[in-house]
């Protein structure tokens, strides 16, 4: 059978690169989504600059393939314009975390219904391998010959605190579990944030190291500060659901039932209503 | 003494009711039938300060507010020495006799009568509707329908506090300049507010903006009206997320605006580019004010015309307009937002402090005004970027079984980025395309405002098209004035004509970016120019007096 979500572009990943996984998982997500009800057509995807957005080409999803920093942004124009429609965002973590940090910590905060999957791979790749936010004191890449002064972001930290309301972490490895994951990310009404871990096997190959850490989250936190306690852990990484809870969307807060795209209006409707208002 | 142009300005500290001092007295002459024209000077700070505004009114069509007025209320010491000058010949200064020594005109003690009822600090203010009241001969009764109809609330103190001060007044110069009914009631509007009904009436969905003066109340006015227009409005972390989630919205087939002054423009500049690119439809309004970089926040300026006619990095086609008054305003920013569409390109529409804040009455036909309405794809395979001969390539928007994929990298026809040597350099033959459909569609259109008939010829453009008019209007002075309304692509096919006129340049822009893009685009040098750069508009008999002494 053709794979239908598949495209003509190159596949210019390396070998072995956590990014396939992460693309595989998509198109059984895809499907995953259509048993619940959730037609591919409405399903719409965006993406930043780096690696990770190379999933945009090889992906037969509708979307905007992004500026750096900005998918994040996108993604919420999308689903302010549209609500009926599934929209999930890919970034890396220089995306997420460095260039559009502030888009990150204000979509948790307003609580915009959209998923965001970060390829966090702890390193700036397709730039050959500068520090970014998540990556290590001590990281030498061509930018910090003599090591990161800088210590890392801890990205589930961040976005518990900023409020976002599905809080989990995959790893490239457990590909079953990651699907489920954004399943689950996208199927919660709200803001969703899921880290992958996402080793880059040309610059961070950290594999071994994540095989021994990572271990499964069977159920998550009951409460927010159990949540962070267990984002905080450092001796082993947890992979699953840190924390969900409900709230309502930005969309949902801000204009209710009301969809911009299948409302807008005729014509002279429109006017008639400028009319009352000039008096 | 009776006169049918009248002025009035009013001043005090902010916090003190002034701009409510002065828009009440422009509703009632609009009331009344009459032309109104109203000026709010005002820092950038929420007390204190110095805070005046100026309202002109005849019974002919007005385009500007003139700085010698007939009464002058100063409710504080300062207002009453920075505006006691500007009395016209026999007209009347009322001054607040409990911080003003030795004023000049009527005294009266505001405060101590003030100080008669609650919040005195807040009750001041009215004492201009008082004065005013007294000054153009209302009967008390009149005045006190007057303050009921404006000020609504605390009706019990306001009306006798009014009453006390009108008393003052009226001994000295009650009915001393009666004013005649007009022809008719208008609408009186900002530019703001009429570039906010106007892309509303275009059919817009969506409104994105982070407040910055003097664009910020196309933010306010939306918000107020979101449910009834049925428009979402929506204030992000910053201008960057405002045209980012902008770009978002359009691509999934919202009408979507952003509104900034230049700084936040500026911010903006990247994804204009990204606009540029995935060939996304969206209306960006720059309200200037004086300038560079945070400059004077509350003042007008025309110092961001280059910045507004290039924004982003990179080859792409830029629509960018300028409206001469806010009833222009109105159509040109719905037309904005039907160019953004038709040609899915970002459409700039540049004013200033001067329009966007100032108000005054205008005749509107609600329905001129242009329906965003793109072209649409319609069956077959779907291209997001479909090599068409006009570059323009038909919309689609999710959900649909169809892929479309918008992108900022390069690309093929279906959006998928492309280091190719021959698929670039082939879709930047389709934009370069769309660049001359673009220009092909405005020589179509009207792109240049000729007002009056005379040997000198004046150019000038955006909202010191009003001061000029309104100078010539109280002049002798016979010219022709040309105002580009298209500055972006520029319409030179229309200004052949002008080549050797030497033409009078006015512009507020200290080093001459308009006369610089006249000679450069249209070849027409200017025989000399008119140039004001302190943050205030020009006053319309001084300007007349500036156009008499360069035309000799």
């Amino acid at each position: 059978m053709p794979d239908e979500l598949a495209t003509y572009a190159e596949n210019t990943w390396c070998a072995g690169c956590g990014n396939f996984a992460i693309l595989n998982a998509m198109k059984d997500v895809v499907g995953k989504l259509e048993e619940r009800g959730v037609g591919k057509e409405r399903v719409v995807m965006t993406a930043g600059i780096g690696c990770h957005a190379k999933i945009f080409d090889y992906l037969a999803l509708s979307g905007f393939y992004s500026l750096h920093g900005r998918s994040m942004a996108t993604a919420q124009g999308i689903k302010l314009a549209n609500p009926d429609l599934k929209v999930v965002g890919f970034c890396g973590d220089g995306d997420a975390f460095a260039e559009g940090i502030a888009h990150m910590m204000y979509a948790a905060k307003r609580n915009s219904d959209i998923t965001i999957v970060v390829h966090d791979n702890g390193v700036y790749a397709l730039t050959t391998g500068q520090r970014g936010p998540t990556s290590a004191h001590g990281f030498k890449g061509p930018s910090t010959p003599r090591g990161n002064t800088e210590d890392p972001f801890n990205p589930l930290v961040l976005m518990l605190e900023a409020g976002a309301t599905f809080v989990a972490r995959g790893y490239v490895v457990m590909v079953g579990e990651l699907t489920d994951l954004i399943v689950a990310g996208m199927m919660h009404e709200g803001f969703s944030f899921i880290q992958v871990l996402q080793p880059s096997v040309t610059f961070t190959n950290r594999y071994a190291e994540y095989n021994e850490m990572v271990e499964r989250l069977e159920k998550p936190a009951s409460t927010l500060d159990e949540a962070l306690a267990l984002a905080r852990e450092t001796d082993r990484l947890p992979a699953g659901i840190f924390y969900q809870t409900e709230k309502p969307s930005n969309e949902r807060a801000l204009y209710g039932d009301w969809n911009p795209v299948t409302n807008h209006p005729p014509r002279a409707k429109r006017l008639a209503k400028v009319k009352e208002l000039i008096g | 003494m009776s006169r049918d142009r009248f002025t009035y300005i009013v001043g005090g500290k902010a916090g003190e009711g002034i701009k409510k001092a002065g828009s009440s007295a422009a509703n009632f002459f609009a009331s009344m039938g009459r032309h109104v024209f109203q000026m709010d000077d005002y820092p950038s700070l929420i007390r204190g300060g110095h805070n005046f505004v100026a309202v002109t009114t005849a019974t002919r069509e007005i385009t500007s507010h003139f700085m010698k007025a007939d009464l002058v209320v100063g409710l504080d010491k300062r207002s009453h020495e920075t505006h006691r000058d500007h009395v016209a010949e026999g007209g009347v200064v009322v001054y607040n006799s409990d911080v003003v020594e030795s004023g000049q005109g009527i005294g009266v003690a505001m405060s101590t009568e003030a100080q008669k009822y609650p919040n005195p600090g807040l009750r001041i203010g009215v004492s201009g509707a008082a004065a005013l009241s007294a000054v153009i001969g209302l009967s008390a009764d009149e005045m006190a329908a007057f303050i009921t109809r404006e000020y609504k609330r605390d009706l019990e103190n306001n009306i006798p506090f009014a009453t006390d001060i009108y008393r003052a007044v009226a001994e000295k110069a009650g009915g001393k300049f009666p004013l005649g009914d007009g022809d008719r009631e208008r609408a009186m509007m900002t530019g703001n507010q009429a570039i906010a009904l106007g892309v509303a009436a275009a059919g817009l969905d969506v409104y994105l903006a982070y407040p910055m003066t003097p664009a910020t109340t196309i933010l306010h006015y939306l918000a107020a009206h979101d449910q009834e227009l049925g428009v979402v409005t929506m204030q992000p972390e910053s201008e960057i997320a405002v045209i980012n989630i902008a770009l978002g919205s359009a691509a999934a087939g919202a009408r979507t605006a952003v509104g900034t002054s230049g700084g936040g423009f500026a911010l903006m500049e990247e994804a204009i580019s990204l606009a540029g690119m995935a060939e996304v439809p969206i209306l960006a309004i720059l309200s200037a004010r004086s300038g560079p970089s945070t400059g004077v926040p509350t003042y007008t300026e025309q110092g961001d015309l280059r910045f507004a006619l290039s924004p982003g990095h990179g080859e792409f086609a830029r629509i960018v307009a300028s409206p001469g008054t806010v009833r222009e305003a109105y159509g040109l920013a719905a037309e904005l937002l039907e160019l953004a569409w038709r040609f899915q390109s970002p459409a700039v529409l540049l004013t200033e402090k001067h329009l966007s804040e100032s108000r005054m009455t205008l005749d509107l036909d609600v329905e001129d005004a242009a329906w965003a309405e793109p072209a649409m794809h319609d069956g077959g395979g779907y291209k997001r970027y479909a090599d068409m001969e006009d570059g323009v390539s038909p919309l689609l928007f999710p959900p649909s079984d169809e892929l479309i994929q918008w992108t900022s990298y390069e690309h093929d026809e279906l959006g998928i980025t492309t280091e190719d040597a021959a698929a670039i350099a082939r879709m930047h033959d389709k934009r370069q395309r769309k660049t001359e459909t673009v220009l092909e569609h405005l020589r179509t259109m009207k792109t240049v405002n000729r007002f009056g008939q005379g040997k000198a010829t004046i150019f000038t453009y955006g909202s010191t098209t009003m001061s000029v008019l309104e100078a010539l209007r109280v002049s002798d002075i016979e010219a022709t004035v040309v105002q580009p309304v298209y500055l972006k692509p520029f319409p030179v096919w229309e200004l052949e004509e002008y080549r050797d006129a030497n033409p009078i340049v006015i512009e507020q822009s200290a080093a001459g970016q308009f006369e610089s893009l006249l000679a450069e685009k249209a070849r027409i040098d200017a025989g000399a120019h008119i140039r004001r750069y302190d943050g205030r508009p020009f006053e319309p008999e001084e300007l007349a007096r500036e156009i008499e002494r360069v035309a000799q």
